[in-house]
């Protein structure tokens, strides 16, 4: 599902901040299956899903999802 | 912060697998069962259905009743928003979808060695055959369907 070499900081930003991915899940409104297959690079979220997960960890979307060989995302 | 993030939704998400597990048992056994009796009317299994036919309700009601005592308390509310969490989710809608693709292609599929299969059956009349593959084809859709959900949707 992840073709293009979407990657994400997802695991490091939620260590930084102490959340589970179930704490995170609540914060997003999603499940923490969906949580879980976006770490593990099984799914590539929406948009949406992607801004609403960058809210509830409080930094941009670049600094979450970056393109494989693309610039290194932003250290928040 | 654990106790944001409290169990109800993993509950619920846990309630909802167990619902289409039972159903993925349940959809094949009875539409066995009617297959048998569109095939074979005077048949053992048809005799059998109809002297038991009291016992698939009760029987399904209290399998309603066990899944939900596993919600230990809470019901399934689809507004409250752990329900929307779990209905509008990317991965489950992702699920959905192939899934009912791929269920959608395999009773395509499948209509050939169905019609070849009941077309040698003895004994049944062609609009006792075409009404079997009709059943034949739901059962196979939907099993497929709700098989592909749980294993897309895993963890």
């Amino acid at each position: 599902m992840n073709d293009e070499g979407l990657r994400n900081t997802l695991k490091v930003q939620r260590a930084m901040r102490d959340l589970t991915q179930a704490d995170l899940a609540a914060l997003a409104g999603v499940t923490r299956k969906s949580v879980n297959a976006i770490e593990a690079g099984r799914m590539t979220p929406s948009v949406l899903l992607a801004l609403k997960l960058s809210r509830a960890l409080g930094v941009s979307i670049e600094t979450l999802f970056h393109l494989d060989g693309g610039p290194e995302p932003a250290k928040t | 912060m654990t106790a944001l993030a409290d169990n109800s939704s993993e509950l619920l998400v846990r309630f909802s697998r167990r619902s289409m597990a039972a159903m993925l048992v349940i959809v094949p056994g009875l539409g066995a069962m009617a297959l048998a009796m569109t095939l074979w009317p005077e048949g053992a299994a048809s005799r059998f259905m109809a002297q038991a036919a009291w016992v698939y309700p009760i029987a399904i009601v209290f399998l309603g009743a066990a899944l939900r005592a596993t919600l230990r308390g809470k019901s399934w509310d689809p507004r409250s928003p752990d329900a929307k969490a779990i209905l509008n989710d990317e991965l489950r809608q992702h699920s959905l979808n192939r899934s009912s693709r791929a269920a959608l292609i395999a009773v395509l599929v499948a209509q050939i060695p169905l019609a070849l299969l009941f077309g040698t059956l003895p004994q049944a009349s062609a609009i006792r055959t075409a009404l079997a593959m009709a059943e034949a084809s739901i059962i196979l859709g939907t099993a497929i369907f709700i098989a592909l959900v749980l294993f897309l949707d895993r963890e």
